[in-house]
């Protein structure tokens, strides 16, 4: 690992300073407590069509977003504030608004102002920035003969008729907070991204499908070609679609849409819904909502994770958990205010936006893969469908109700036997997760989620007839 | 269509002058010099301040208010297919010309400057008033009405356990600069109230939704008891949500109610007629024009020049006036939706559809207010046609692929009807069908066209821009509904 450029440091360090300067004329105003988040970003894309650059962008960000308690009879009460006006006056501007807001906001007993957290300590600052030195993690000329390579990749396979093109992109951005509380420190991360959608067939029986990756920088990038290859096999391979039956089948999903089960166990484990029961999985704490294969762990400092960080929007350190343990759910996720409420510790899971209220999330979620290949999977369920594809937004957090539209594969006598498209499956979350009968060995990683081929033993397929 | 019958507001746009640029002309004029100079076809300077700001309740109290600024420009420079876009977010002349000087990475060569006068083009239309839309309405006083909600819902049945309420309300100021000095600017107010319950009843616990809004002062939302009847909606809709059954499985005929079902029409057709889609050959209807895409009696329009509406535009990102544009016209293909860019590159005129989310975002053909118009069918006849099947009165979100035409939506309130007779509710169902056959399976169109209370948003490429939806009560011959009861 090559050291990092002074600049990043010094970048950091400014931005660090402002961070203050925000906490101090709020506190200056008349804030009880306060905390401040910057983010500071730059980002570059290129994208490729048919062998010619198409566009090229660049944009560069920075934004601080204010955080303001006031104190009140009935408990602390706050308000949220951003600007990308990071002058002295735009500062003052901001803080002044903020608490004026906070001072008309109802007071909340259980309201936890930015005092306290338990935050990394200056070695552990040290540590994070010699671990994780910032580089440029690419640059436009690079960037660009990837997305060609990749593009010509996946134009040079018979049967892709069309490309809606490849994209390159690559950023760099640094995160600072400081809080009324005397704590200040900042990190920053890079990621490099690329992207191809190519389309086979023609008119009425046109298929599109897509391939991406995204890393912390380049060299962690799958080769552009590879990339190319795969999205023209997967829009290829999907010519000649059709419905299936409506019926009841096991279904199974690659990595790609088993992501999105864990974006669901998500939504249902934060503890913001679980407070306000928005949530089919509020009153299931430490029961098992999976099959006691199944683990599930947060990890906030992982070598392929773009959901690495040091500290939350809280400032509070970020731990690794399991959240859920041989199938039993440990925790909620929470942040400071629903820790308090739920009697959990706060382990790290605000999430921060520069404006509006803290929000929970993970850092990087990862499945524990199992011991099967996809295809040993496909042979033991012996019919069923393999989803590769899922659209729309039918999935209710309160109710656990499941309906969305799919494509993918119908898997007979243990193999892939055809496309299936135009069909929906449907059931109920909280008896999906119960039913899943294989974990893949096939982990794979899509940003900040890694998950592994997931196969769930019965689901009700809409269809033809 | 109550809504159309409100006159705009004709205000006086003489007052734009250099002043208000929050810019230097000189810089300007250097930054158009650049663009100019790189042989471009087209180019323009994209400047927005806005202010954003959202006031919620939860759990009985008014915890939290929010509010943004933001300010930036882009720069776009554009040759053929290839468009280079930089923007900064500060508004100093040192930031402006190295970001016009990025957006020139695109372009090759040089040469061929021409001097620029920035004039400002006639005034656009005015769709919607020219004011902060929540100037004359405090924080307490929002405050108060998101209390009044809770207050009110709670008081209409005790199952409702949780009530969450929100006002937001933004205000943006736009200034469009062409290479060429032609100089656009535009006000645009955008505010939305949403009320969202939970009813819980032997350990069920169920939601309903609603909300509304449009481009025009907050009181409005307050004044015109427009707040109370979208709590009225939103508890009906979870205690509804309460006695639903499972929804059937499998393909059968669907009536859509009128209103926000006008999803169906910006899913299943309008992206797939969005320009950019079109010129690359990558929509299933590319290359259709004067084709018949759905049944005789189906006109599908977009409408940005409706006043007041979520998804109207004075002018669209690029300075080009809104119109209105029939994109299917007695069941036969007739226009698509385009930008400047898409419309020179198919030798065909921008249709004034030209959206960015903000300055940052590059340019794309996008929907505005897409409807289809009513035809004489009576909306209680085209329900009691069913023999079996569903009738769906409401919606949340929908999705397409252009490609191969594949759309979904999914349901928020539909009823089982048997023999012409509504049965029960059922749960939330995802419906899914192909664009380019879907219309064409239409059999029946109500004479009740109503347009959608303020609500959508329509995603694409990363990036949300404010959209509005329309359809009378329709028949859909077939469309497959993914519940879970498998028949």
């Amino acid at each position: 690992m090559s050291p990092e450029p002074a600049t990043y440091a010094d970048a950091r360090k400014q931005l660090t300073g402002l961070a203050i300067q925000a906490v101090e004329l709020a506190q200056q105003f008349g804030a009880y407590a306060s905390d401040a988040m910057i983010i500071a970003s730059d980002d570059t894309s290129i994208c490729v069509r048919r062998g010619m650059v198409e566009s090229i962008e660049r944009q560069e960000n920075h934004g601080v977003g204010l955080r303001v308690f006031v104190m009140t009879p009935s408990g602390p009460s706050f308000a949220t504030a951003s600007t990308d006006d990071l002058s002295d006056q735009g500062l003052r501007e901001l803080a002044k608004q903020t608490l004026a807001m906070a001072r008309i906001a109802t007071a909340d007993p259980d309201a936890v102002p930015p005092v306290g957290a338990e935050h990394p300590d200056a070695e552990c600052l040290r540590q994070w920035e010699h671990s994780h030195p910032l580089q440029s993690p690419w640059d436009l000329d690079r960037a660009k003969e990837a997305a060609l390579q990749c593009e010509e990749a996946a134009l040079a396979h018979p049967g892709i008729t069309n490309s809606d093109g490849a994209e390159s992109s690559f950023g760099l951005h640094h995160i600072a907070y400081a809080s009324s509380d005397g704590f200040a420190g900042s990190y920053s991360r890079s990621e490099a991204a690329l992207a191809i959608s190519v389309i086979a067939g023609r008119n009425e029986t046109m298929q599109r499908d897509h391939s991406w990756h995204r890393a912390p920088n380049k060299r962690m990038l799958r080769n552009p070609s590879d990339l190319g290859r795969e999205a023209a096999e997967r829009a290829v391979r999907r010519l000649g679609a059709s419905p299936i039956d409506s019926c009841a089948l096991p279904v199974i999903f690659e990595p790609r849409t088993a992501t999105t089960l864990g974006s669901h166990l998500l939504s249902a484990i934060n503890g913001r819904a679980v407070l306000q029961q928005r949530s089919f999985l509020a009153d299931k704490l430490h029961q098992h909502i999976f099959p006691s294969f199944v683990n599930i762990e947060d990890q906030p400092d992982h070598p392929q994770g773009l959901g690495n960080r040091l500290f939350d929007g809280e400032g509070t350190r970020c731990r690794a958990c399991k959240l859920v343990e041989n199938g039993r759910l440990n925790m909620f996720l929470a942040d400071r205010y629903a820790a308090k409420r739920l009697k959990q510790a706060a382990l790290g899971h605000a999430r921060r936006g520069l404006t509006g209220d803290i929000g929970v999330s993970p850092s990087n979620l990862i499945w524990q893969p199992g011991h099967a290949s996809p295809e040993t999977i496909f042979r033991q369920l012996d019919h069923a469908l393999l989803i590769t594809e899922l659209i729309g937004f039918g999935v209710n957090p309160t109710t656990g109700d499941y309906s969305r539209g799919a494509a993918g594969f119908l898997i007979e006598k243990g193999e892939i036997s055809r496309p299936v498209q135009g069909i929906t499956i449907a059931g109920k979350l909280p008896e999906m997760f119960t039913s899943i009968s294989h974990v893949g060995n096939d982990l794979t990683w899509f940003g900040a989620m890694a998950a592994p081929t997931i196969a769930i033993e019965s689901m009700s397929i809409a269809g033809q007839s | 269509m109550p809504d159309l019958t409100i006159a705009p507001s004709r205000e006086d746009c003489s007052r734009m002058s250099m002043s208000s640029l929050p810019i230097e002309h000189r810089t300007l004029q250097q930054a158009c010099d650049l663009i100019a100079s790189a042989q471009a076809d087209d180019g323009d300077i994209f400047i927005e301040q806005g202010r954003a700001a959202s006031i919620s309740l939860e759990e009985g109290r008014v915890k939290h208010l929010a509010s943004s600024r933001k300010q930036g420009v882009g720069i776009r420079l554009i040759r053929g297919e290839a468009c280079g876009h930089a923007c900064t977010d500060r508004l100093d002349a040192q930031a402006i010309l190295e970001t016009a000087k990025a957006a020139r990475a695109i372009a090759t060569g040089g040469g061929c400057l021409r001097p620029v006068h920035i004039q400002a083009a006639p005034a656009s239309a005015r769709l919607y008033p020219d004011l902060d839309p929540a100037a004359s309405i405090a924080w307490e006083e929002r405050k108060r009405l998101l209390e009044r909600i809770d207050e009110l819902a709670r008081s209409l049945d005790p199952r409702i356990v949780q009530v969450f309420a929100s006002l937001a309300f933004s205000f943006s100021d736009i200034h469009i600069i062409r290479w060429n000095g032609e100089w656009f600017h535009d006000r645009r107010p955008l505010v939305r109230l949403n009320v969202s319950v939970i009813a819980e009843e032997k350990g069920r616990r169920e939601t309903g939704s609603a909300g509304g809004g449009g481009r025009f002062p907050l009181m409005e939302l307050v004044e015109i008891g427009r707040a109370e009847h979208y709590v009225r909606e939103a508890v009906r809709l979870a205690l509804l949500n309460l006695e639903a059954r499972e929804a059937p499985a499998g393909a059968m005929p669907v009536v859509l109610g009128p209103g926000w079902p006008g999803i169906l029409l910006h899913e299943a057709v309008g992206h797939g007629l969005e320009g950019d889609f079109n010129r690359k050959g990558t929509s299933v209807f590319a290359g259709r024009i004067g084709k018949r895409v759905a049944a005789p009696g189906v006109t599908v329009i977009d409408d940005g020049t409706l006043p007041r509406r979520r998804g109207s535009l004075n002018m669209d990102d690029e300075g080009s006036p809104t119109q209105r544009t029939v994109l299917i016209e007695d069941g036969i293909l007739t226009g698509y939706l385009l930008d400047r860019q898409n419309a020179r590159l198919m030798g065909m005129e921008s249709t004034g559809n030209g959206r960015r989310e903000s300055y940052a975002d590059p340019v794309l053909p996008r929907m505005t207010n897409t409807f289809m118009l009513a035809g004489k069918d009576d909306p209680s006849s085209i329900v009691s046609s069913l023999k079996r099947g569903i009738y769906a009165v409401n919606f949340g979100g929908g999705q397409v692929d252009i490609t191969s035409g594949k759309f979904v939506f999914t349901t928020s309130e539909a009823y089982y009807v048997e023999k012409g007779q509504i049965q029960f509710p059922v749960r939330g169902a995802t419906l899914i069908g192909s664009g380019h056959e879907v219309l064409k399976k239409v059999s029946m169109i109500g004479n009740d066209l109503a347009l959608d209370p303020g609500v959508g948003t329509c995603g694409k490429a990363g990036q949300n821009v404010p959209v509005g939806v329309g359809l009378p009560t329709i028949r859909i011959d077939e469309l497959v509904v993914g519940g879970t009861k498998v028949q």
